[in-house]
């Protein structure tokens, strides 16, 4: 069947969006799928046939609802549903300063020709380029200028374990000037299910406006992710990021963010579990200082317990006019089983005299001495290993600075 | 004999690494009560005897018996013979950054609760011992929500080994160098703790390489420790006489 298919969506008939399925295609057909020649993906590049022809579902979704009904969340939040790639339309009441609308009814309504597919080429992310051939579900998230959002918005994608689906989902989020809001991500599904979840996030963070981003990727055991956030921001705009991975066979989660004009500054931080035999995880950061005065900082940490992969791929670029900015990163990485494998592939880009800039990195074990410290004190080995897991992953929880989201993320990390 | 806690019979160990021998032929018998000192000179490898009575990974014994309550200490884990009731005040406590203070002793209290078959304290029960205790050897509630060891002064790294003492309550603590690096008023509060925590059951190894500490605290039997074994045995008297003459003169002998 291949992952190019020929199948009816909605609005085929509109030009403008055919058009920019059209355009996706043609992207998609001429790179296909990256493989280990490609420099952005060679670390951890998937062939289609581990993704075990995936089909498009266009059938409506027909699920109990059980899914969809978040269990408890132990905060307040304005609720995004995803079941089986389909989002779920769900009236609440919204409050003042948000405009949430699926992406098909903002398409119609013209909302969204400034923004979509306007934040990356094709060409340069093969899984966004597919994600376009099929642009039809998604949402359209717009904050207010000046709102404060004190809810955040939380979105859930759900797989079932009945078919394998490729499910590809475009949330556009769009900041004005001044607002502040949070968002949520939760990838999950069906123990057993196999599909391959496709989103690709446009995010504009208006001047001065801030925008805080968790990220808990808990898919399948047998699922693939893969998360384009494709972020630009203005002058003064925050962005905040934090990557949760703990799920899924192959994930990867690519940032591509612009800090575009003064002021800009962005943090991105992320975690990720290695528990399955031949998991392969991959954090790729690809953030590009524009303007003078600019800011960004990366913190990543992995474990892996098993023989498996992990990649943090980290580029900052600095532009010769972006002088006076800053850009730091620092990945480390705890092997835990002799035939883990971490890749890591720092890439500072630059072109201005008169930055600050840092990268680092490392790997290692748990250290003996502290193991025998507990030890001596009652704990037992596995115990105190545990512990010192916990600890280790804890700093980058630490960085988060909404406690209870991030409380959250970590009781089932 | 019943009475008797810690059995240490013609040991031989080393690192097992570099298959280095350090303690050759140990002997020393501890009864319930007592308190003995070790003696020796640097280099000696009196904290070789330390870490191999705790158990930690990079020391092996080739030969010899360590009887600890009627059991083979030699064949429990490090964790099962601190349950048991030992317990190594260390010289340099390792700092564990992410985990704090009050997590690290809710931990190992609640570790060994477990082992003894006993319920685990909640959080409020802990809180309440934690806080009768800190009290008792000046550390502040700050101190407690600190990372374990993490930035500590000297002082407060034994202070805070010393309430791990109390809290735990062994039946026998080794302090490897306790009076290391510490002032008066530090190694006074170090001898107090311990004082307070022996008595008639609880027995003491003082591991020193000098009298300070034997001040404050008075020892029943003290050793003198060169070359991996005892050359020398008597009561307190043969501290003072030891630094009267140095132990140039028993190596000697």
């Amino acid at each position: 069947m291949g992952l190019l298919q020929n199948i009816n969506l909605w609005g085929d008939d509109i030009p403008y969006l055919s058009g920019l399925r059209e355009k996706s295609r043609i992207s998609f057909e001429k790179n296909g799928l990256p493989n280990m020649k490609n420099e952005a993906w060679r670390f951890s590049y998937i062939r289609e046939e581990n993704l075990q022809n995936p089909i498009i579902d266009v059938e409506p979704v027909e699920c109990d609802g059980h899914c969809h009904k978040s269990k408890s969340l132990p905060f307040d939040a304005i609720k995004i549903e995803y079941c089986n790639g389909k989002l779920h339309t769900e009236n609440q009441n919204l409050p003042k300063g948000i405009m949430i609308k699926s992406l098909v009814e903002a398409i119609y309504d013209g909302d969204v020709k400034p923004y979509l597919n306007k934040s990356f080429a094709g060409d340069d992310f093969p899984f966004a380029a597919l994600n376009g051939v099929y642009l039809e579900q998604g949402a359209f998230i717009l904050i207010e200028k000046e709102t404060i959002l004190s809810t955040p918005v939380y979105i859930k994608y759900y797989n079932h374990a009945d078919k394998n689906r490729l499910c590809n989902i475009r949330n556009l989020v769009v900041m004005e000037h001044g607002a502040k809001a949070t968002i949520i991500e939760h990838f999950c599904g069906e123990e057993k299910a196999v599909y391959t979840q496709n989103t690709v996030n446009e995010i504009y963070v208006g001047n001065n406006a801030e925008l805080r981003h968790y990220i808990w990727q808990n898919e399948a055991k047998s699922a693939h992710h893969i998360a384009l956030n494709s972020i630009q921001i203005k002058a003064d705009g925050r962005y905040f990021a934090f990557c949760a991975n703990g799920g899924c066979m192959f994930s990867r989660h690519e940032s591509y963010i612009r800090l575009l004009q003064e002021g800009a500054s962005a943090e991105v931080n992320g975690l990720y579990k290695l528990t399955t035999e031949n998991q392969v995880c991959d954090i790729t950061t690809n953030i590009r200082h524009l303007a003078a005065h600019t800011y960004s900082n990366q913190l990543v940490k992995g474990v892996a317990k098993v023989k498996a992969k992990g990649v943090f791929q980290g580029q900052i670029h600095i532009a010769p006019n972006a002088q006076q900015s800053e850009g730091h990163q620092l990945h480390r990485a705890l092997l835990l089983h002799n035939e883990a494998e971490i890749n890591c592939k720092p890439e500072l880009e630059v072109f201005a005299d008169d930055v600050k800039c840092s990268h680092g990195a490392s790997s290692g074990d748990l250290d003996k001495e502290q193991i025998f410290y507990m030890q001596s004190r009652g704990i037992s080995k596995e115990d105190a290993c545990s512990i010192l897991v916990d600890a280790y992953l804890n700093e980058v929880f630490s960085l988060n600075k909404d406690s209870n989201i991030s409380e959250w993320i970590k009781a089932d990390f | 004999m019943s009475d008797m806690l810690l059995q240490i019979k013609n040991l031989y160990a080393g690192t097992s690494d570099n298959k280095k021998e350090i303690i050759k032929g140990l002997n020393l018998n501890i009864r319930a009560g007592e308190i003995h000192a070790i003696m020796g000179p640097n280099g000696a490898g009196k904290s070789t005897l330390s870490y191999v009575l705790a158990g930690k990974h990079d020391y092996e014994v080739t030969s010899g018996e360590i009887v600890f309550k009627e059991k083979n200490l030699l064949q429990l884990a490090p964790n099962e013979r601190a349950a048991e009731g030992l317990f190594l005040c260390m010289q340099y406590p390792v700092a564990i950054p992410g985990v704090t203070t009050n997590v690290f002793l809710k931990h190992s209290i609640n570790a060994q609760r477990k082992y003894k078959g006993l319920s685990e304290l909640d959080a409020a029960e802990f809180l309440k011992l934690i806080r009768s205790k800190a009290n008792e050897f000046d550390i502040s509630p700050d101190m407690l929500k600190r990372e374990m060891n993490v930035g500590f002064s000297g002082g407060e790294k034994k202070r805070l080994e010393i309430l791990q003492l109390s809290l735990l309550q062994p039946n026998l603590a080794i302090l490897d160098e306790a009076d290391s690096g510490l002032d008066i008023d530090a190694l006074r509060m170090v001898a107090e703790g311990v004082n307070k925590w022996h008595n008639q059951n609880n027995s003491l190894l003082i591991i020193t390489h000098h009298l300070d500490l034997l001040n404050y605290i008075k020892p029943d039997f003290v050793h003198i420790y060169a070359d991996g074994h005892i050359v020398k045995s008597g009561s307190k008297e043969l501290a003072v006489d030891l630094e009267a003459k140095g132990y140039k003169s028993y190596l000697e002998e």
